[in-house]
């Protein structure tokens, strides 16, 4: 399947965004921008962004950044102990991966990988706080609503499409675990609530969000439409006038209806993909089950690992194909689930590494062979890593939130349990990055910190805007000052990375 | 003090005089004659003024007057009339020396630019008189008695001066708008849900000559409406919510009930102001602020969030620049916003200014030092207070000022000075804005007042405006602008519209004080009810295990309204004909059912299933621990049931007494009327209703409203779901002083195909379908009443009836109500 040309944001605003127009006149953020640089726009080396988030607090040394492998023995001394896997070879000579990811070690070669992103030096952990500094630059609380990432590139560049929203996020429930601190960054904050996050917490279940309410058919939602028009049409109120107010609103009905009713709503109703295709990313995926509904922490479907993140990545896939401008799939972020192991790191590690390992892959595969992943950047990231002694940065402990004991007893201790902010690893596919090259380096020793080539957020940031376009001293109005996109404008762009 | 600091910071550096080169690469001074005025001062004002003006001297240099201008800075002179190349202004602002440009912020000269400033030098260095770069006075912030204008037709205090306002803007007279029109307008602004048809009806109806003014009084009657609607005004302000960041470890603290009962009291504002800058526990929330665990940066510590929230919500100051720096939008500087949060300090704060320590200790003091004095050395205690004496002092014109902007910007759809967060800028109308703060502290602070004065002037009656593109400057008042409505307002139309209302509010409000006057008769609880138990002394102890009550009644007719509410000490299920209503084991929170659907005509009867839990181990031993109790720990036991029926004026109510029955043993068909009559007994009545051992009587009046509401609790009172949230109910992580009217496209897709509207309106059509004609024209009809408080015109009636279908069900009421409900003439206050 070969995508459509794309429709110019300009033609989009012309058709679709009358309420984006009507917000700028009515006092909306206004775009800052050095004469300069709006003369000559950096041109985007990639039109759309997936983010794969590793919520939770993903071990470097267990993951993209393997060291010395220590097998688990009971008596085992935990500060003996650097990675939990052995290592294994991937498609480019000098990387080597931690056992478990042997897929994306096979595709490797085409993308770049840094290993020295360090985290934001926020004192005491609390994971959400950090995942706040990781999407919007900014460490909480702040006095005026940041923006998240996705937001920020929605507002800048606007849909691919109009009836894909530009800013997708998938895979993140907001009613367990720190919900209130993950809602408080996945908003568009004052850039307006227009682009904002379009939420799908359960990927199988996107469709529903882009098909009549429940039980409607689309008969009779169709209808429900035409009887509205004419009932508009009937109302004297308006009859002999309008107002900015009404045409907002009847405008923004309408692309919502219009969008409820396109063809490119098909990209989000996963069924529609082959099920050999579906499997690639989800082995064990059944037609027809659905993840269990929210609160249900430990969906039984969920638990036998059938991949809500793999059909996550299948679906960004799908929504990518379509023209969506910035997805984010997690593998979601509840408090001692999934990557966040306070115990039971190997164990729980292996899991989540059979996780993302086949659908990863999978996606930088599938991209490629749809001629889509050259403008089409892949972004894996988490919060922060992980160490089986160290808590913060070598330089700057911070108090343990979890006890190591001395010596290892159980399984269960066997596993990086404290979180590390001194190293990380991101992995980038795609979008204008080198192939098959390696940023920077961490010790070999404890602590496995960064050496050399530190990466910290903002030129993290810097470096996808850069890729879609966008300058890092972009900056927004708000009550009369600039609000820049990345820290103070400051972020600056890993050129090495770019091919 | 300030220059000396920054000068420290960002020095003005000396040069070495400029080489031949150098001077040669300079731009050529302007050929032309260059006036201060026009060429100069604009240059001046965009580049240097932030950092060398109002107040400021970077390097220690200013310009706010052609001496200062002379006298240079740190570095030395910086200009020589007459010989610009050799003055160190052209030198700094030409980029010479590319590491030490003038302007450091922002963008630098043009060639243009510079060669206008040398030529300036080099004739002289002119400067108009009488232009300075001096910090402005402070507008708005002295208190001002603003004369009325004659009167010309109305005597109204607003009318008066609009009447000379409109003069002077050749506006014409309108009329002002229809019954219709201005009681829903009135009703949605004052309590945040159209008028209800039945009072639309009688106002209509109502011939008397000052209807408005009754109807007006009518609505501030409803404390209750009042409170709920501006509930969200003051959250969004106060940052409060019953959810958010914070709550999780205990970083944040609600003000909820107190804020909740301060509106529906009317309290003051002066002494609202207070008991907030002076904090006591149920206002501490406030000023608290939020705390997020970790380190956290020096401008955002719970002592600046109160600073940067106080200066804003109150003054319509922002201090959130000068929180880091000092500002380069306004004159306040890093020293003013520590000055200010220092009040909150629980120690002696350092400035810090971008992130680095300056060593310099801030000292306690109010933004506007000529209010009064504060003490740095006082005991935080006292400092609040001190603080709260200030702000609220009767010469503080910019407490009043600030709060009544906000309500003619509340109801009108524009403020008097825009934005509302920025009163140093200049009311559109500075004699109303100066009239209407001074009658507020003149009389009591009652904001009630204020916003009926604005809702009853003729200004406010005017037709709506489209106020779209009108922000500008030379905006000119013709009538209340065009507004969508809010989350909460729109949430809120629909429960009136579909009877479909939350039933549990989120917190322990006092909905009983002010409300529906049917609200108070039904919980004005006879003194003869009590509290009752199968054995004596269960207001202290009883054996654990069920009791069975059960009451008769005779009615002659079925009532209009029939509502019961029950509460037991532990828990109880109450049967009404043999069929099962309500249970409940919460004391806090009494359940109610409506009897109606299960009353006949003759014999009726109640009969309920009670039980008294044998106490928890866990709780004696607490109870011991504590030492609350050296006796035996207490199991007391009570049921406690009452019941309102209804018609028309008359009224019936049903209680526990003694003359309820009761058995301890399960009896058979207990439920049911036919029951064998010998081995029940009288109930014992343990206590009297308001005095009981478990509640006292307010708790029980409360819990009693909320049932007599019949769970028609307004949207602000519960917290925000998905429908209310997509439709900009904001999270309180920040000050929000003005929302949004207009729908984005992804609202637009909430209402859509959103569950929480789907659901809703399902509810609603079949609330509808049980209770009203099926006949499609009379259900159009009502629908249109009930909605638009008007009766649909021929082609919509048309349109409606088709949608309707001959037999209406659930789906095609549905579908209507949404069609309705999307309106703009529904979702838009006009």
């Amino acid at each position: 399947m070969r995508t459509q040309p794309l429709m110019p944001r300009r033609d989009f605003l012309k058709t679709a965004s009358v309420a984006t127009l009507s917000a700028l006149a009515a006092g909306y953020p206004r775009a800052l921008l050095a004469e300069a640089e709006v003369e000559k726009p950096i041109p985007a080396t990639a039109d759309t962004i997936i983010v794969l988030w590793m919520g939770g607090g993903m071990a470097h040394t267990e993951t993209f950044d393997p060291k010395r492998y220590t097998p688990f023995e009971k008596g085992l001394s935990p500060d003996k102990v650097l990675s939990t896997f052995p290592k294994i070879d991937t498609a480019v000579d000098h990387i080597k991966f931690s056992k478990g990811l042997e897929n994306v070690a096979s595709v490797m070669d085409r993308g770049s990988l840094i290993r020295t992103y360090t985290a934001g030096d926020l004192g005491f952990i609390l994971h959400s706080r950090h995942q706040f500094h990781w999407h919007t630059g900014y460490a909480p609380p702040q006095s005026v609503a940041a923006p998240h990432i996705g937001a920020v590139i929605a507002r800048t560049l606007g849909p691919r499409d109009p009836a894909v929203p530009a800013f997708i996020n998938i895979g993140q429930r907001f009613d367990v675990g720190e919900s209130e601190e993950l809602k408080a960054f996945t908003t568009a904050g004052f850039l307006g609530s227009e682009h904002g996050p379009f939420n799908i917490p359960f990927p199988d279940q996107a469709a529903d969000s882009v098909r009549p309410p429940g039980g409607m058919s689309p008969d009779r939602f169709a209808n429900r439409d035409k009887f509205f028009k004419r009932l508009l049409d009937a109302n004297p109120v308006y009859q002999n006038g309008s107002s900015f107010q009404r045409e907002s609103l009847l405008r923004s009905l309408d692309n919502a209806h219009r969008l409820l009713s396109s063809p490119s709503a098909k990209a989000f109703d996963i069924s529609q993909e082959p099920l050999e295709n579906i499997r690639k990313y989800a082995p064990s995926y059944e037609p027809g089950k659905r993840f269990l509904a929210a609160r249900e922490r430990f969906g039984t479907y969920e638990q036998q690992n059938v991949g809500r993140f793999g059909l996550g990545c299948l679906l960004a896939r799908r929504l990518a194909e379509v023209g969506a401008r910035y997805i984010e799939v997690t593998t979601e972020y509840i408090p001692f689930l999934n990557w966040d192991t306070h115990e039971n790191g190997h164990t729980k590690a292996k899991a989540m590494k059979e996780q993302i390992d086949a659908p990863l892959a999978q996606l930088v595969r599938d991209l490629e062979e749809r001629g889509l992943l050259n403008r089409t950047l892949i972004v894996l990231a988490s919060e922060f890593s992980r160490d089986a002694m160290l808590e913060g940065r070598p330089d700057k402990l911070i108090k343990n939130q979890v006890d190591v004991p001395d010596k290892m007893e159980d399984l269960k201790h066997y596993g990086m349990h404290r979180h590390f902010t001194d190293a990380g690893c991101v992995l980038l596919f795609g979008g204008g990055m080198k192939r098959g090259y390696l940023h920077g380096t961490t010790a070999d020793e404890r602590p496995c910190k960064h050496l050399e080539k530190r990466v910290v957020i903002e030129d993290l940031h810097a470096t996808l805007y850069r890729a879609m376009g966008i300058s890092p001293r972009l900056a927004y109005e708000t009550e009369k000052r600039p609000f820049y996109v990345t820290r103070d404008g400051l972020g600056k762009p890993i050129t090495d990375l770019f091919a | 003090m300030l220059g000396f600091l920054c000068a420290t910071l960002l020095p003005w550096v000396a040069i070495a005089k400029l080489t031949p080169e150098q001077i040669s690469s300079l731009p050529p001074p302007a050929s032309k004659s260059v006036h201060f005025k026009d060429d100069i001062r604009p240059i001046l004002e965009s580049a240097c003024v932030k950092c060398h003006g109002r107040g400021k001297a970077k390097g220690g240099f200013s310009l706010e007057t052609r001496e200062l201008f002379l006298k240079g800075g740190d570095s030395g002179v910086a200009a020589i009339a007459g010989k610009s190349a050799e003055s160190l202004l052209i030198e700094l602002v030409s980029g010479i020396d590319a590491s030490n440009v003038m302007p450091r912020k922002g963008s630098k000269l043009t060639s243009a630019q510079v060669g206008l400033l040398r030529a300036w030098v080099d004739q002289g260095i002119s400067w108009d008189p009488g232009i300075t770069f001096a910090k402005q006075a402070a507008r708005n912030l002295s208190t001002r008695v603003a004369e009325l204008p004659p009167v010309r037709g109305s005597d109204h205090p607003i009318d008066r001066l609009m009447d000379a306002y409109d003069l002077v803007h050749a506006s014409p007279k309108v009329a002002t708008v229809e019954d219709r029109v201005f009681a829903r307008r009135l009703s949605l602004d004052l309590l945040g849900v159209p008028l209800p048809q039945e009072r639309m009806d009688a106002f209509l109806k109502d011939s008397v000559v000052d209807k408005r003014q009754k109807l007006v009084d009518e609505v501030f009657r409803d404390q209750q409406g009042y409170a709920a609607h501006w509930f969200s005004f003051w959250n969004d302000l106060l940052r409060n919510d019953y959810k958010g960041t914070g709550y999780i470890d205990g970083g944040r603290k609600q003000i909820s009930t107190w804020l909740h009962s301060a509106l529906v009291t009317n309290m003051p504002y002066d002494q609202f102001v207070r008991e907030l800058i002076h904090p006591n526990p149920a206002t501490e929330g406030y000023t608290k602020g939020i705390v997020w665990r970790g380190v956290v940066n020096a401008s955002v510590t719970p002592p600046m969030q109160a600073a940067q929230n106080i200066s804003q919500v109150f003054m319509g100051v922002n201090l959130k620049c000068a929180s880091c720096h000092d500002s380069f939008i306004n004159d306040w500087s890093l020293a003013d916003s520590y000055g200010l949060a220092s009040v909150y300090a629980d120690e002696q704060l350092e400035l810090v200014e971008c992130d680095k320590p300056t060593g310099k200790k801030a000292v306690a003091r109010f933004l506007y030092p000529q209010l009064g004095e504060l003490r740095s050395d006082a005991p935080k205690t006292n400092r609040t207070a001190r603080l709260a004496e200030i702000l609220t002092s009767r010469d503080n014109g910019r407490l009043t000022r600030t709060v009544v902007n906000r309500l003619w910007g509340r109801v009108m759809g524009r403020a008097l000075v825009e934005p509302v967060d920025d009163m140093d800028q200049e009311a559109w109308y500075p004699e109303l804005l100066d009239w209407l703060a001074e009658d507020l502290a003149s009389h009591g602070y009652d904001l009630k007042r204020t916003l009926r004065w604005i809702v009853t002037s003729h200004a406010y009656q005017r037709p709506s405006v489209d106020l779209g593109e009108r922000r500008a400057a030379d905006f000119v008042f013709r009538g209340p602008g065009i507004r969508g409505m809010s989350a909460e307002q729109f949430r809120d139309a629909l429960s009136a519209l579909t009877g479909v209302w939350h039933s549990d509010p989120a917190t322990d409000f006092d909905l009983a004080t002010g409300g529906d006057p049917a609200v108070e008769k039904f919980a004005s609880i006879p003194s003869e009810a009590r509290w009752i138990w199968a054995t004596p002394g269960a207001q202290d102890s009883a054996p654990p295990g069920e009791a069975f009550f059960r009451k008769t009644f005779t009615l002659e007719s079925i009532p209009d309204r029939a509502t019961i509410v029950a509460l037991a000490d532990d828990s109880y299920t109450l049967f009404i004909n043999g069929a099962q209503l309500i249970t409940g084991k919460d004391m806090d929170r009494a359940s109610f059912g409506d009897l109606r659907p299960h009353l006949k005509k003759g014999q009726n009867l109640i009969a309920v299933q009670a039980s008294n839990s044998a106490p928890k181990d866990k709780d004696k031993a607490k109870e011991k621990e504590s030492g609350k109790s050296a006796d035996a720990p207490k199991n007391r036991a009570g049921l406690f049931v009452f019941a309102r029926l209804e018609t028309g004026a008359s009224s019936m109510a049903i209680f526990t007494d003694a003359t309820w029955e009761c058995v301890t043993n399960n009896p058979a068909d207990w439920k049911q009327l036919d029951f064998g009559v010998s081995r029940w007994t009288p109930a014992v009545a343990v206590a009297t209703w308001g005095e009981s051992p478990w509640l006292g009587k307010v708790p029980v009046t409360r819990a009693l409203s909320l049932a007599a509401m019949h769970g028609q609790i307004r949207e602000s009172l519960v917290e925000a779901d998905t429908l209310t949230t997509a439709l900009g109910r904001p999270p309180r992580e920040q000050v929000v002083t003005v929302r949004a009217s207009t729908i984005t496209t992804l609202q637009a897709l909430e209402l859509s195909n959103g569950e929480t509207l789907a659901r809703l309106l399902k509810q609603g059509a079949e609330k509808w379908l049980a209770s009203k004609p099926s006949n499609p024209d009379a259900l159009a009809r009502e629908l249109y009443v009930k909605a638009l408080s008007r009766t649909p015109n021929d082609a919509e009636l048309n349109v409606a009836r088709e949608m309707l279908g001959a037999k209406p069900d659930a789906p095609h009421v549905e579908d209507l109500l949404w069609a309705i409900a999307m309106l703009p003439e529904f979702q838009l206050i006009y």
